[in-house]
Formats: C-alpha cells, structure tokens, sequence
C-alpha cells in the first residue's frame, strides 16, 4: 500500500492537469449528491414545476381553440420573464447557491472540504458546477416540459406553430436565457454568500438593482444580468404596475454579444470569488 | 451505618405563575430582537413614511399651504379613507421588512445547536414559550404599523378645522383591524418558517419567498386558466383588499379579480394553520434522527 | 525536504482577541503534545498549521510544504479537528471513501483504504449508519479514521481522546503511538498532561496564546519540580515566622515584605510547607492574617499543568 501511495504522490506531481480534473469530477458528483439531490432541495422542484403542473392542468381542463394560441404564447414569454427570472430562478439560485459556501459554514463542515486535497479555486469552481449542474437540468426541464404542454394541446395547430411557424427558435431563446440565467444568479449569489454572513439582504438589493436597471445609464446596465438577458427574450410582455420598470425600452443589442457580455460578467464575479477563496479562514463562532 | 447531614434543601419558596414566565419570555426576545444595529436601522427606515405623511396631514389642514397649492393639486392631499389606506400599506409592507430580520433572531438562536431541549426543561409549556416569542414580534410589529397609524389619525382628527374625527371612526377601526390581521398573520408565518428553517441566515430568504412565490404562482395560474381564484394564493392581493374593505376605501383592483371576504378569511386561516402544524413538529424538545 | 514542522514568528489575532503570540517552534518526527488549559491556544495553532486560518504574522511550513499548494500538502497531512460537525446525511463509511476519492485514487484503493482506516478506529459496523445518529464517542472515531485514512505523515489530533471510553482511549493510545514509533509526526492536543505523556516525545506546554515551555517531557517535568513555590505571608511578626521556617529544609529563601507586615517564602515542598504553617499558627504565637501565592500568572499554570504531585504515572 506503502507504494501504491508512492506511485500515486509521484503521479500528482507529474500530471496536475488530469488530476484536477479527476478531483474536479469527482468533487462535483460528490457536491451534487450530496446537497442538490436530496429531500432538502424538494422546495427547487416546486419552484421549477409548479407553472408545469398548473399548464397541465390547463391542457387536461381547458378547451384550446386556434386563436388563443397567439394569447398562450405571450402567456408562456410572462411566465418565463416575470415568474422564472424574477421568482423561481432567482429564488432557486439563491438557494443552492449560498448553500454551496455559507451553508457549509452554518454546518460548520466547511473545513473538511478546505482540508481536502483539492485546489481552492478548483472546489469554489467544481461546487459552482454542481451548482450549475442541478440548477440548469430543474429550470431547463421544467421551461421544456411548459413549453411541450402549451402547444400540445393545440394539436396540429400546435406543432405547426413549433415546426414550421416560430416556435422552436423561441424555444431556443427560452433554454438559452434559463441556462444564463443561473450561471449568472448563480456566480453572482455564490460570491455574495462568500462576502456575507447574511446573503438575503445583499440579494433583495440586487434584486432592487435589477428592476431599477433598465433606466439607469447604459455603462451601468452592463453590471446586471437581467438587462443582458432582457436582449434574449423572444417575446416581449406587457407589464404592469411594478413589473412595467422592466420593459423600459432601450437600445436592442443583438443576441451574440448579450451572451458575451453575460458570460464576461459570470466570468469576473468567478475569478473575484476564487481571489476571495484563497483567503477564506473558518470562523465558526457565531452563527 | 451511615448518618447524612442533611444540609441540601432544595428550593421551596414561591415561583411566578406561568402567565408571568410567558413575559419573561417576551421581554428577552424583544431584547434579542432590538440587540442588533439593524433593527434599530429598520426601524428608523420605517418611520420615514409616517413623517412625510404627517407633514402631509399637516399642509393638508394648514389654510396658508391650501391657498398655495391650487386646485387639482389641493386633492392630492385629500385626507381620507384612500389617504390612510396608503400609509397603512406602506407601514404593512415596512412591517415585513422588518419581520424578516427580526423573527429568525427571536427564534433561530433557540434552535440552532439543539438548544431548545435546554429551553423547554424549564417549567415553560410549548405553547408558552411560542407565545411569549409572539408577544414580542406582535409588539414590535405593533410600533411600526398601528400605533403610528393610528397616531396620525388621532393628529388628523386634532388639526382639522372640521368635526373629522367622529365621522370618520370606521377609519381607526379599519387601522387597528387591519394591522391586527396583518401582524397576527406576519408573526405567526415569521415564526414558523423561522423555526421551519432553523437557520437564521435562509429564514430571512424563506419569510420573502413564503410571500412572494405563491403570489407569482398564483398569477400564473389565474393567467393560464383564465380564473380569479388564482389570486388566493396571492397574499400581498388578498390583504389589500381586506384594508380597502375595514377602511372603506374605493377599490381599485380590477373587478374582474373580485375575492369575496369569506374566501379571503379561509385562506388566511388555513396559512396559519399550516403555520401551526409546521411550529408544532418543529419546537419540541427532542429531535430523533434516523442513523 | 524538511522533516520539520516549523512556525517562524506566528502571531494569530482574531480581532482584539489573542489567539496565538509570537510561536517560534520546529517539530521533529514523533509524538508532540501541546498542552494548555482551554482557550489557551492549542487549536488556533493546530488551525494555522492546517491552513484553515492564516497567520496574522510570521511563517510556517510543514515539511517545507504550505497549504497553498493544496494537493501535496494535504497528502501529507491528516487532521482531526476539534468541530464535531459533518457533512449531512452521509454515513461514516462515505464520509471516509469520500475524502479519499478526492486524493484522485483509483475506487477500489479508496476502498481498500476506507476498510483500513475503519478498522484502526475500530467502529465496527456503525460505519454503515448515518453519522448523524453516532454517539459521541463514535463521532470521534470516524473524525479520527477520515484524518488517518489516506497515510499521511503528519498527523494533527485535537483532543481526539475527547468522548472516548477507557477501552477506545488506549485502543487509540495505542495507535498513535504505534504511528509514532512509525516516524510519523503527530501532534496531540489536550488538557490534561497525564494522560498522553506516557506516549509522548516531546511535550510544548502553552498558555494564554503564549509558548511557555517546549522539549522533552522529563526535562519540563523536573525543571518545574526543581523551581520553588514562593508564597507571601502576612503576620505580625515576619521575622519569627521566618526563622522558625528555617528550620526546615525545604523552605530555601526567605524575604522581607517591604512594609515588615509580611514574609516571602520560598519552598519546593508545597504541601509540607503548608502543613507547618498550620502547627504554628495553631500555637498562636503569630498572628497569621493572610496566606496567598506570590508567584506570577506562568508559574501557577505549570502547577496545573504538570500536577503539584508530579506524579508521573
Ligand atoms: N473564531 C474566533 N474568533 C474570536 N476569537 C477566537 C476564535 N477562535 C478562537 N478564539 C480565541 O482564541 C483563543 C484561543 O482559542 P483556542 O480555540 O485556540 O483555544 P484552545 O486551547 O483550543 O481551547 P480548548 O481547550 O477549549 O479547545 C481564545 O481566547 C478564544 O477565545
Ligand atoms: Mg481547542
């Protein structure tokens, strides 16, 4: 055993590449096991599938004539602009998200992964896979499985919608903006649960930022994430009373550099929190 | 043969009754709740409105400031039921704020680390120790919402040159029922998420989620299947409507969603019975875990 | 490569709080206990050794390695913290095989390794139960097992006698002094000197986030014998308390009070020292007011630490 050990400390030093990866893998199965798919998270699945499970019983209840599909159609775009992105997205990602750093912390079992072998960086970028993992496979499925029962129940004129007319591009649109959206909430609210003993409040404010976004000058648009993915929508909805602040008309910016921007965004916060990581000390003496 | 000198007595003399240890419950969460800087802050944030407010009562009776502004502007400051309907919400909706940083810290100490069997082997009762925590989030929801409310009121009815007061009592009944309702419903919810959730830092998360995702849930279900019954699980809707109705105040809502009372009664009941069964599985003084 | 374990100059703060001040140490191989009332220090050292906290000053390395360099360092040490917390809802067996995946083993040697480190601790088939439902004790063997499991040379323990009956503490005795004789370095924290320096090499003794003695634990042992008790006496009459004093000969120095209201005196039999004081104030001959140690703060210390009856077990 002595040598097998030998044998495996000699490979570390050799190839520290394959290693991390392995250690990355394997720390993300272990993280999604662990946290993500557990009776603890059944809440993210009633956030993401509780607009499936009314659509459903929409399409066993309703009768669905032609012209409403122009009405579910922009019913659809409202549950995905207004309930996922502003609701279930962000609330979801707020979860998994401060649970992955500060959650171990108020177990006080951070430290068993701080003494692990593994790179600093490496766990804060391996838990925000695991993170990003779970959190894309719930909203994606769940955006698919609404998008499927919106439209099956108009029958032909459903799929001719989907097939032929535009509804698989905004099907694309939709995946496209809930796979950003988490990365973004996601690298925005593991960094905040890093800086905060308290991430809700320091959420609520970007929450308060995001929906005053839209009117503030564009240099400072380009540090939200909701003002990049508003560029993505497929459909837009008319709002009303508070939600009306989002749908301030601004410049269009085309989709390819509303993803970079994004992906600049989730990019910086990452690369400040693995700075922050390096530096982080357990302190498990209050709360 | 083995003579003991008896000289251990165990305490015999009188105890306070169990209606006071509930006090003394209250009084240190109020303690706890009012320990932290923020609070202090949140409070002081709360106050605000009720200052502009006041100065508005005031222009709004002042002859000299009428005169100034004329006309159609003059009604912008119209003190009336719709008038205090504004203040009331906006003290309500100051009130959770405040709930969602003060309930966690009243309760979640308790039970985070398994404190609460220590807790409970005092002579206290479940229902004792949940009361008396009630009493102090009741108390400084109270100072945020009715009190001050009412205080404008009182204010409104002293400066104006017209018998005001009397003619407008159901305006201070509206204010007291509707901020009871309010705050009742607040704490009960603050408490059981709280002890639901056991950690102080996601119950803060947890008590604006409880409010905000079933109204969102809500709305899409009343969007897609084309009914008004969705608004049920709207709560920030359904007690709107209960303070335009106790202040009779126009409603502005779209008729379309009209709620009748007593299905606004139902479901506010059933949420704190919900509440309920969530604090009686969580404050007990054992936790058995399965190994 | 050192073989040391080496703090230049650590001062830890938390806040205004002293942790640790000014440790200068290095750490051969074999068994080191840090001894030292509560709060004095022992795991904020144990915690910058680690890397879970960062030194406020100064530097250290183990084995020339330092906790930046994750992947090395942490093959090389094992640490049983002090927390008795852990992941939720995993039993003790995943909770070993784990941290040995993340070491980037082959599964089955995690396996292997898993079993063997299990057996060590001796946790029998509690290791297939969720950890949330282990006692005390058993908390403490699969902490000890997940720090051991993946053969690392240099072994932190914080109190990891804590909890344990009288079996599985010599069970555990056993094993760190087995490891010891290994030549392996590990380090032992623990209130009570007795009960681990039958094992151990080397002992450094701190108090109050200070270093106050370090070496081999029969060198500390009589160096604190050998250093005399010294106690104010007050009295009416110093001078005739310090004669009759003087006829013994465990009283070694004898010292005026300033004010001629008192006596210091020395003594390296405290408890016969004692003894005496009561015959002659028994006789009534002086009028003995008050009675108190004189010594500083570090000198009392070493008494609990070591044990005024030196007994050496
Ligand atoms: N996270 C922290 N924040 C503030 N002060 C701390 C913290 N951790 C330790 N301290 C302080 O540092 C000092 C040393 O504490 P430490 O935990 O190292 O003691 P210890 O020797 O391990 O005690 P024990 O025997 O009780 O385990 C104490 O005064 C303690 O109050
Ligand atoms: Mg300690």
């Amino acid at each position: 055993m002595a040598s097998s050990m030998a044998t495996m400390r000699e490979r570390l030093s050799q190839a520290p590449w394959g290693l991390w990866w392995i250690q990355g893998y394997r720390l993300t199965r272990i993280e999604l096991r662990r946290n993500l798919f557990s009776w603890r998270a059944a809440w993210i699945y009633f956030l993401a599938f509780v607009p499936t499970f009314i659509l459903l019983i929409h399409l066993v209840v309703d009768r669905h004539s032609g012209n409403s599909i122009s009405e579910d159609t922009s019913i659809l775009a409202g549950i995905v602009q207004l309930y996922y992105i502003r609701l279930g997205v962000f609330f979801g990602c707020l979860g998994i998200f401060s649970r992955l750093i500060r959650g171990e912390m108020i177990e006080r079992s951070i430290h068993f992964y701080l003494l692990s072998p593994v790179r600093r960086e490496l766990q804060l970028l391996a838990k925000f896979a695991a993170g990003s993992i779970a959190a894309i496979l719930l909203f994606a499925s769940a955006i698919l499985a609404n998008f499927v029962l919106v439209y099956v129940g108009f029958g032909a004129a459903g799929s001719d919608y989907i097939f032929n007319g535009p509804g698989l591009g905004q099907m694309e649109s939709y995946l496209a903006i809930i796979v950003l959206a988490c990365l973004g909430y996601g690298a925005v609210f593991l960094l905040l649960s890093m800086m905060f003993r308290n991430p809700t409040p320091a959420a609520m404010l970007v929450l308060g930022w995001e929906a005053i976004n839209p009117i503030l000058p564009s240099l400072l648009q380009k540090l939200s994430v909701a003002s990049y993915l508003r560029h993505l929508m497929p459909v837009q909805v008319g709002a009303e009373g508070i939600f009306a602040l989002l749908t301030v008309k601004t410049e269009p910016v085309p989709a390819w550099q509303a993803t970079l921007g994004l992906m600049a965004l989730i990019a910086v916060v990452l690369f400040y929190s693995c700075l922050r990581i390096r530096k982080l000390e357990i302190r498990y003496t209050t709360d | 043969m083995a003579v003991y000198k008896r000289s251990y007595r165990a305490y015999e003399g009188p105890v306070t009754s169990p209606a006071e240890r509930i006090l003394v419950l209250a009084r240190y969460a109020w303690a706890e709740a009012w320990a932290s800087k923020i609070t202090i802050a949140l409070f002081i944030l709360c106050l605000v409105p009720c200052l502009i407010s006041l100065v508005g009562i005031y222009a709004a009776n002042n002859p000299l400031v009428r005169s100034l502004i004329n006309g159609k502007a003059s009604e912008l400051i119209n003190v009336d039921a719709g008038f205090f309907l504004k203040v009331l919400s906006g003290q309500c909706w100051l009130a959770l704020v405040l709930l969602s940083w003060v309930a966690p810290r009243v309760i979640t100490f308790d039970l985070a680390d398994s404190a609460l069997p220590i807790l409970l082997s005092h002579p206290i009762s479940r229902f004792g120790y949940l009361f008396g925590k009630f009493l102090a989030l009741f108390a400084t929801l109270s100072i945020v919402t009715w009190i001050p409310c009412l205080g404008l009121f009182i204010y409104q009815g002293y400066t104006s040159t017209l018998p005001w007061m009397a003619g407008n009592l159901r305006i201070a009944f509206g204010i007291l029922a509707g901020s009871f309702i309010w705050i009742i419903l607040l704490s009960i919810l603050g408490l059981a998420l709280s002890a639901w959730v056991k950690w102080r830092v996601v119950a803060t998360g947890v008590i604006f989620a409880a409010v905000f995702i079933p109204a969102g849930v809500g709305a899409i279900a009343s969007a897609v299947l084309r009914t008004r019954w969705g608004f049920l699980l709207n709560i920030p809707y359904m007690i709107t409507l209960v303070w335009q109705r106790l202040l009779g105040a126009p409603e502005h809502f779209n008729t379309d969603n009209f709620l009748p009372n007593g299905s606004i009664a139902c479901m506010l009941t059933l949420a704190c019975l919900v509440c309920f069964a969530m604090l009686n599985q969580r404050i007990r003084a054992r936790e058995v875990v399965r190994g | 490569m050192s073989d040391q374990i080496i703090f230049e100059d650590v001062s830890k703060f938390y806040g205004e709080v002293l942790g640790v001040n000014r440790i200068t140490l290095s750490i051969p191989p074999g068994i080191t206990t840090l001894v030292g009332p509560n709060g004095s220090g022992k795991t904020t050292l144990m915690n910058l050794m680690t890397g879970l906290i960062q030194p406020s000053r100064g530097r250290l390395s183990v084995l020339g390695l330092t906790p930046a360099d994750a992947t090395e360092f942490f093959s090389a040490v094992g640490y049983c913290a002090q927390f008795d917390s852990f992941p939720r809802n995993i039993t003790g067996w995943q909770f070993v095989y784990d941290s040995l995946m993340l070491y980037g083993m082959e599964k089955a040697m995690a396996a292997d390794f898993t079993v063997e480190a299990l057996d060590r601790v001796q946790l029998g088939e509690a290791a297939g139960r969720r950890i949330a439902g282990y006692s005390k004790g058993m908390r403490q063997k699969i902490r000890l097992a997940q720090s051991i499991a993946h053969h690392p040379r240099v072994l932190v323990l914080d109190e990891p006698l804590n909890g344990l009956d009288p079996m599985a503490r010599a069970e555990s005795m056993a094993l760190f002094e087995d490891l010891g004789r290994q030549g392996m370095h590990v380090i032992i924290s623990s209130h009570i000197l007795d009960e681990v320096d039958r094992i151990s090499d080397r002992v450094i003794l701190i108090t109050g986030g200070y270093l106050i003695a370090e070496g081999d634990i029969h060198q500390v042992r009589q160096e604190v014998h050998e250093k005399p008790m010294q106690v104010l006496i007050r009295c009416d009459r110093p001078e005739v308390l310090a004669s009759r004093m003087f006829s013994v000969n465990h009283c070694v120095e004898a010292r005026l009070h300033a004010d001629g209201k008192g006596v210091f005196l020395r003594t390296s039999e405290l408890d016969q020292f004692y003894s005496m004081l009561n015959g002659i104030a028994a006789e009534g001959l002086i009028k003995i007011d008050s009675v108190a140690p004189a010594d500083d703060d570090a000198n009392a210390i070493y008494q609990y630490l070591i044990g005024t009856e030196g007994s050496a077990s």
